[in-house]
Formats: C-alpha cells, sequence, structure tokens
C-alpha cells in the first residue's frame, strides 16, 4: 500500500490529476479519529488487474472544516462520503445526513468524543 | 413538461429479502429517477468493534454482519490482524479457508438465482434451486458446525480440521451438484419466459461500470474485468484452477451466467483444494497486539470486500473499517434503473443480490 499525504485544499487537484477510472477502482471513504478533535480522512483507490497495488490518499483535518466532495470526479464516492456525515459529524458538500443514522440516534457515533 | 409520479418500493416488499427503499420517479411506466434508503438495519459494528471488544473477539463480530457471507468477513478481518502480528498461515489453513470462502460463494449464488427464478414468477425453478443449495449447505454443516454464521476462521488458523469422511462428503455431494447446474445452465440460457424476462433488461454498460465503480458480478457481467481473487496474493488461487469469468451484454442475463459459471468455477477449485489439501496444523499460536494499519481485500460472492484495521498495540483497535460489495454497488444500481421499466424493477434488483445486513452494518 502506497500512502500518499494531501490536503483538504489540494485534495480535487490531488485526486483529478491521479484518477483515471478505466486505470483505477475507487474504493471508499475513511475517516479515523485521532482523539482531541483531530481526524484522519481516506480516500482509498486499488488499481485494476494488478496485484497488490493500492494507494491511499490522506489528508488531517478537524470535525469543523468543510470536506471536498470528489462526487464530481467519481460519482461513486457519494456512499462513502454520506457515511462520513453521519459517522464522524462532518460537512462534506453536496452529501446528506440520514445514511444510517435516525433522527433520534447517538449522533456521529465514531468520533472520539462521544 | 410531462407529468410524473412517484412510486416506492420497499422497505418491506414482496420480492425484498432484507429492507430496503427506493423512490422511483416515473414517467408513464418508465423510471426516471430514483433515491436509495438502506439503513434500515444499521447495528453499529464498527462501533462495537472498537469499543466493546478485544482485538481476538473482533473476528466473531465481523461474522455477524451478515449471516450470508459471514465467512468472508471474519477471514477479512482475521488476514488484517494477522498481517499486524506478523504471522503468516501455513499452507492448509490457507486451503481450508479458501475451501470455506469458495462453498459459501456456491450457495450465495444459488440463493441469488433461485430469487431472480422467482422474480419472474418462476416459483418451480426457485423451488428447485432452492433444493440444491442444501447440497452445499449440508457440507458447509458438516465442515463448520452450522449451515450459516459460521465462526469457523480465526487468528492463527481455523476452528476444526477436513477429515477424510469429510473430504468424501465434499466430493460426493460437488459431483452431484454440478450435474444439476449444467441443468440450470440451459434453463437460463433457454427457457423462453426467463429470456423474456432477463436478456436485454437491466443493462449497465462496460462504460457506466467503470464510471460508477461497478464490482463483483454486476462489473464481470458488464465487460469489467476484475476480481480480487486476481488482484490480490493472499491465497493461491491460479493453482487451484481459478478462471475470472467475464459476460458482455451487462443485462440480468449476463448477471445470472457469471454467477452460474462461477459456481461451475468454484466446484472445480473447491475439489482441487480436497484432492490436493497439504499436511499441517489447523492452528498455530500467534502472540502479540497489533499495531500499525493493514488494508485487506476478499472477493466475497456479490464482489469486493474491504477492511481497513488499526491498531496501537493495544488489546482494543482504533479503527475497523468495512466496506461491503453491496454498498459500493448501489451508486450502479441506481444507474441501471434509469430508463428501466418499472414492472421490471424487482427482476433488475435481485439481479444486484444486494445484501442490506452488510450494507448497513
Amino acid at each position: 500500500m502506497t500512502k500518499i499525504e494531501t490536503t483538504l485544499s489540494t485534495l480535487l487537484l490531488d485526486i483529478g490529476a491521479f484518477y483515471k477510472p478505466k486505470e483505477w477502482h475507487f474504493l471508499t471513504v475513511n475517516g479515523i479519529d485521532l482523539g482531541e478533535g483531530k481526524i484522519e480522512l481516506q480516500w482509498i483507490f486499488s488499481k485494476y488487474g494488478v496485484k497488490d497495488e493500492v494507494v491511499l490518499y490522506y489528508a488531517l483535518s478537524d470535525y469543523e472544516t468543510p470536506v471536498p466532495s470528489l462526487v464530481a470526479l467519481i460519482p461513486s464516492s457519494t456512499m462513502g462520503e454520506r457515511e462520513i456525515v453521519d459517522m464522524f459529524g462532518l460537512t462534506v458538500e453536496g452529501a446528506q445526513k440520514g445514511l444510517y443514522l435516525d433522527k433520534d440516534s447517538l449522533p456521529h457515533p465514531l468520533r472520539g468524543d462521544v | 413538461m410531462k407529468k410524473t409520479i412517484q412510486i416506492p418500493l420497499g422497505s418491506q416488499h414482496i420480492s425484498l429479502l432484507e429492507p430496503i427503499r427506493f423512490k422511483f420517479e416515473c414517467e408513464n411506466e418508465t423510471i426516471i429517477g430514483v433515491d436509495a434508503d438502506v439503513g434500515f438495519v444499521h447495528r453499529g459494528v464498527e462501533l462495537a468493534c472498537t469499543r466493546s471488544f478485544e482485538f481476538k473477539q473482533v473476528g466473531y463480530v465481523v461474522a455477524r454482519v451478515c449471516g450470508l457471507c459471514a465467512i468472508t468477513h471474519s477471514l477479512a478481518y482475521t488476514l488484517a490482524a494477522e498481517k499486524l502480528l506478523g504471522y503468516v498461515a501455513n499452507d492448509r489453513i490457507k486451503y481450508l479457508r479458501m475451501l470455506m470462502v469458495e462453498l459459501d460463494r456456491i450457495h450465495s449464488h444459488l440463493l441469488c438465482l433461485a430469487h431472480t427464478a422467482e422474480n419472474a414468477g418462476f416459483e418451480a425453478l426457485f423451488m428447485q434451486i432452492m433444493g440444491d443449495r442444501e447440497l452445499v449447505m449440508e457440507v458447509q454443516e458438516a465442515i463448520s458446525g452450522n449451515r450459516v454464521q459460521f465462526d469457523y476462521i480465526c487468528i492463527g488458523g481455523v476452528n476444526r480440521d477436513l477429515t477424510s469422511e469429510l473430504c468424501d462428503l465434499v466430493r460426493k455431494n460437488l459431483m452431484i451438484l454440478s450435474e444439476k447446474v449444467e441443468v440450470l445452465i440451459g434453463l437460463f440460457d433457454n427457457n423462453w419466459s426467463l429470456s423474456l424476462k432477463y436478456k436485454g433488461i437491466g443493462v449497465l454498460s462496460l462504460e457506466d461500470a467503470y464510471t460508477y465503480n461497478a464490482l463483483g458480478p454486476l462489473a464481470r457481467a458488464s465487460g469489467l474485468a476484475t476480481d480480487v481473487r486476481a488482484e490480490t496474493s493472499d491465497f493461491p488461487y491460479e493453482a487451484l484452477g481459478y478462471t475470472m469469468i467475464v459476460e458482455s451484454t451487462g443485462d440480468i442475463h449476463a448477471r445470472n451466467f457469471v454467477r452460474l459459471r462461477e459456481i461451475v468455477n468454484s466446484i472445480a477449485m473447491c475439489r482441487n483444494i480436497v484432492d490436493n489439501l497439504p499436511m499441517g496444523e489447523i492452528q498455530e499460536k500467534v502472540k502479540g497486539k497489533p499495531k500499525g494499519e493493514e488494508i485487506v481485500r476478499i472477493e466475497a460472492p456479490r464482489g469486493e470486500l474491504f477492511y481497513l484495521v488499526r491498531g496501537n498495540g493495544a488489546n482494543i483497535l482504533e479503527r475497523v473499517r468495512i466496506k461491503t460489495p453491496t454498498f459500493s454497488g448501489i451508486p450502479a444500481m441506481m444507474e441501471v434503473f434509469k430508463g428501466s421499466q418499472y414492472a421490471d424493477a424487482p427482476a433488475i434488483l435481485a439481479s444486484f443480490d444486494p445484501c442490506m445486513s452488510c450494507t448497513a452494518k
């Protein structure tokens, strides 16, 4: 696995330059709570037809900073983006709450402060 | 502007095996827009894995994500944990794990085919396939102790060995099943009612398969040659006769045929496994606590199952991320519905073989 650091402000440029739909399979968006209000966001890809080639872009952020959406580049990223909105209480452009959680559910359950 | 109507399908519907709700925007009988609600059976498994259970117990927790593909969930987690612990299983353990995963694929594909036959109004075929599926269920129960939800895989190995009597049972049942699958292939290819309902219906083009990151049988039916078994080196699939099955038309018929041909290939691999089972221990002691981050991908019956596990050297893990095939496949599914007839929606949905228990986890 190759890990590449990026930032939320350059994410769209970085992924836009990297991602080719017929070469790379978009796996998912992931979040990992690092404690003290910090979160690591990950965008993970695997290469079609090549063994064990996985590329993971990651950016460090906090709970408040809006996360750019990749839907314009990768339409299928909508599911992962909606998931991190529910699970970590983040704001992602165009991603609605309520994929998994009801209105009366425990909010953002995967945050470390819950 | 033409008048449109909204028609819901689900969350409880005669054609659904699990709860999912689609809201179709229809112009006469044609679907022009679709929205999906997939979270009815969310249980907070990822949270439980990092709060309530130690890493040695998590393999048994994630097996509860899904009844049908429990074995792939526990295998994906266990492989990730073993990599973090620096352990590599011996060949006997690898073969036994592969055997259970391939048996799981056979019974899951048969369930999907039975369900698609039911959705075409072919009740007799549904009953026939469910009867044939019992041959695999019997083998799974004999090997693991359970028909579904088996806790067969553990960190450091598997929980039960394969005796020579069990090997004979695998050979016998799979031989009977392979004859029955040949009959099914003929039926699915030539039966007039199945052809009418499936051929040219619910098409996902190759271009859309790439655009929407389709995976598993859904992608392969559209000509996208991708399969985790060919794209990872954790198991010696090629040595056991693995062949990637790819169709090109992208319709319900192609998805059914990918599954039928994969059953044939999985039966051949299972026979090769029992005929060439290496000697060795079935369980080895693994010491330490997981530290670091690992990604594991396994080809589940519905496509790629993804696990990311991060540990910090403690008993409780920092993160267990589960990404299931149906979850990733939903954008592609929604695209297929657009332009289809509403009356075809249940059959199209069944051909995706959606697993909502996995999706909502």
